[in-house]
C-alpha cells in the first residue's frame, strides 16, 4: 500500500498548542511521525541576556504556563547559587508547599485534557478545571496573582503566607483527595478508557533513558528517577514521601502516574505544614544592582511537574551572560517519534496527550 | 448591520416577516400548524427584517478553539464550570474556523505563525470578529524586543475588541464578549 502523508496542525484542537505533526500512514497504521516545532519561538534565552537578574522573573514563568512557579523558582535558585545567597529556613518550607500546590494544579489540568484527547470526555475537563480553580485560589491568596505569580525573591519570598492559609489549604487538600478518588472511579470504570489506553504507546525503560525522557513519563516506564529523591533540594530529604513507580510504560500507566503523584504531593504539603518553623521568610527587596559576580558558571536541576528542568547560567556583572534552559517538554516530545510507530492514527493523540506537553516550553 | 436597532424596529421586522411567510403560504393546501415556506421566501423575509438577523447574530457568538500560548489557559477557564460562558450563548469552542464567528487571538504571534493565523481568519465565514486577548496579541507584551514576534495582531487582522492583562482573567473575556455584542448591535461606535 502506498504511504499517505497527513499534516496535522499547527492549529488543531488536540495538539495542546501550536505543534505540527507530519504523519506518514500505511493504511491506518502509523509508519513515521515527524514533529515540526518552533511556532512559538520568541527567544527567551537571548532576551534574558539583555535583562537584569530581577527583570527576568516574568520571562521564565511564561515558559511553562501550566506550572509557572516551578520555572520561576528554578531561575531564582540559579541566581541565588551564582550570587551565593542562602535561602531562609521558613522560606524553603513555603516554597515547597507552593511548588507542590502548583504540581497538583498542573496534574489536574492533565487529567482534564486527557479526556478531551480521547474524544470529548468533556465532563472530566469541567470537573478538573473546577478543582484546579480551587487550588489557584489558594495560590492567588498566597501570592496575589492567579496565573503568573512572580513571588520568588532572592533568599526568600515577596511575602509570608497569609493568616489562616494553613487551615484553608488543608481543607482544600481534603476535598482534592476525595475528588481524585472520584476521578479514578469515573475514569477507570469506563471500559472504553481501558481499551484506548492500555498497552498503547509503550515506551521501554531502555528507550526512555536513551532519549533522556524525565518526570512522570520516565517513572511510568519503571525507571527510579526523581530529582526530589535522587539529589534532594530544599527540605525534600526531611519529608517522607514515596517515589511512585509503574512498570508497564503505556498510556494508562502514564495517566495513573499523575494521580499517584497528586496523592504524594498532598502528603508532602500536609507534612511540610506540620514541620514549618516560625520566623522570617522575606527575600531581598527588588534592587536592580546586585553584588558583582564575574564569569561564574552555575547549573541547577529541579523536578518540575513535567520532568527534570535544568538551568545553566554564566553570570556576568549584573545580568546573565548566557542562560541555557533544559526544557523537559522538548525532550519528552522526542519520545513520540518512537512511541507512535505501529499505532493507529486515532491513538496518536491519546499518546501525545499523556506526554503532557506545553509548547511554550518546547519552543522557548 | 447598519443603523440603530430598537425594540420597536424588531417588532416591526418580526411582523413583516410573519406577513411574508403568510403570503407565501396562500393558495397551498397545508395544515395551519405546520410551518412550511419556500426557501426563497424565507430569505426574502430575512433580508427585509435586518433587525432579526442582527438579534440572532448578537446572541449566538461562537468562538473558535484556537489557543496560542498562556492566555489559552484562561480561555479554557472561560468555558469551564466557574464562568460557564455557555449560559450567555457563547457556545462551546468550535474546532473548525468554518463554524466560528469570533476568533480569539490568545498569545504571542510569531512570524512563522502569521500566515497560519491569516489563513484561519480567511476560512471563517462572514461576518467575522477578532478579539485580541492579552497583551501579546494587543501590542507584543513582554516580548516587544524579541526578533521573532509581531507587535500586535492588529498588524495582520482587523481587531474589534482589545483585552488588557497578562494574562487577563476569564471574567475580562466575558466583558469583552459583551462589548463585542454591543458593537454588533450598534450600541457603541467603532
Amino acid at each position: 500500500m502506498p504511504i499517505t502523508k497527513i499534516n496535522i496542525g499547527p492549529v488543531h484542537p488536540s495538539t495542546h498548542g501550536v505543534l505540527r505533526l507530519a504523519v506518514y500512514l500505511d493504511g491506518d497504521t502509523i509508519e513515521r511521525v515527524e514533529p515540526h516545532i518552533g511556532f512559538l519561538h520568541r527567544g527567551v534565552e537571548k532576551l534574558a541576556e539583555t535583562r537584569m537578574y530581577m527583570q527576568n522573573h516574568p520571562y521564565m514563568e511564561k515558559l511553562d504556563y501550566i506550572a509557572p512557579m516551578a520555572y520561576d523558582e528554578a531561575y531564582v535558585s540559579t541566581v541565588e547559587k551564582a550570587l551565593g545567597i542562602e535561602v531562609k529556613e521558613r522560606a524553603m518550607y513555603i516554597r515547597v508547599i507552593l511548588l507542590e500546590l502548583q504540581r497538583i494544579a498542573s496534574h489536574l489540568f492533565f487529567v482534564g485534557t486527557i479526556g478531551n484527547d480521547l474524544g470529548q470526555m468533556f465532563t472530566l475537563f469541567m470537573w478538573t478545571y473546577m478543582d484546579r480553580d480551587k487550588v489557584l485560589d489558594l495560590l492567588q491568596e498566597a501570592t496575589g496573582s492567579r496565573m503568573f505569580y512572580v513571588n520568588m525573591r532572592l533568599g526568600g519570598l515577596v511575602s509570608d503566607l497569609p493568616p489562616d492559609f494553613e487551615k484553608r489549604t488543608l481543607e482544600t487538600l481534603e476535598y482534592i483527595d476525595n475528588r481524585v478518588k472520584e476521578y479514578e472511579a469515573f475514569i477507570e470504570k469506563n471500559p472504553v478508557f481501558h481499551e484506548r489506553m492500555k498497552n498503547i504507546g509503550i515506551l521501554t525503560p531502555e528507550k526512555a533513558m536513551d532519549l533522556g525522557v524525565t518526570g512522570p513519563v520516565l517513572r511510568a516506564s519503571g525507571v527510579q528517577y526523581d530529582v526530589r529523591k535522587n539529589s534532594p533540594y530544599y527540605i525534600y530529604d526531611k519529608l517522607h514521601f514515596e517515589m511512585k513507580i509503574l512498570t508497564r510504560g503505556d498510556n494508562f500507566s502514564r495517566y495513573k502516574m499523575r494521580l499517584l503523584e497528586m496523592r504524594e504531593s498532598i502528603r508532602l504539603i500536609r507534612e511540610a505544614f506540620k514541620m514549618m518553623p516560625e520566623g522570617d521568610a522575606l527575600g531581598m527587596p527588588v534592587k536592580l544592582r546586585m553584588p558583582p559576580t564575574k564569569n561564574k558558571e552555575v547549573w541547577i536541576s529541579r523536578e518540575a511537574p513535567k520532568g527534570e528542568l535544568m538551568m545553566y547560567m554564566v553570570a556576568d556583572d549584573q545580568k546573565p551572560y548566557r542562560l541555557a534552559i533544559r526544557s523537559p517538554n522538548f525532550v519528552n516530545l522526542s519520545a513520540i517519534v518512537h512511541m507512535s510507530k505501529g499505532l493507529r492514527l486515532a491513538d496518536l493523540f491519546a499518546t501525545l496527550g499523556t506526554l503532557d506537553l506545553v509548547m511554550g516550553c518546547v519552543d522557548k | 448591520m447598519e443603523g440603530e436597532y430598537t425594540e420597536e424596529e424588531f417588532q416591526i421586522a418580526k411582523k413583516e416577516m410573519d406577513q411574508l411567510v403568510q403570503d407565501s403560504l396562500k393558495g397551498r393546501e397545508i395544515k395551519p400548524n405546520v410551518m412550511f415556506a419556500k426557501m426563497s421566501d424565507i430569505s426574502r423575509a430575512i433580508s427585509v427584517s435586518k433587525g432579526l438577523v442582527k438579534w440572532a447574530r448578537v446572541n449566538s457568538l461562537w468562538p473558535m478553539q484556537f489557543g496560542l500560548a498562556c492566555c489559552a489557559i484562561e480561555l479554557m477557564g472561560f468555558g469551564s464550570a466557574r464562568i460557564d460562558a455557555e449560559r450567555k450563548g457563547y457556545l462551546l469552542f468550535r474546532g473548525t474556523p468554518r463554524q466560528a464567528d469570533v476568533m480569539l487571538v490568545a498569545g504571542w504571534v510569531t512570524k512563522s505563525m502569521v500566515p497560519e493565523v491569516k489563513r484561519l481568519y480567511e476560512q471563517m465565514t462572514e461576518p467575522r470578529y477578532v478579539i485580541a486577548f492579552g497583551e501579546c496579541a494587543t501590542c507584543g507584551g513582554p516580548w516587544f524586543e524579541s526578533y521573532n514576534i509581531i507587535r500586535g495582531i492588529d498588524q495582520v487582522l482587523p481587531v474589534d475588541v482589545y483585552v488588557a492583562g497578562c494574562p487577563p482573567k476569564p471574567e475580562n473575556l466575558f466583558e469583552a464578549m459583551i462589548k463585542l455584542q454591543e458593537k454588533i448591535s450598534g450600541k457603541i461606535e467603532d
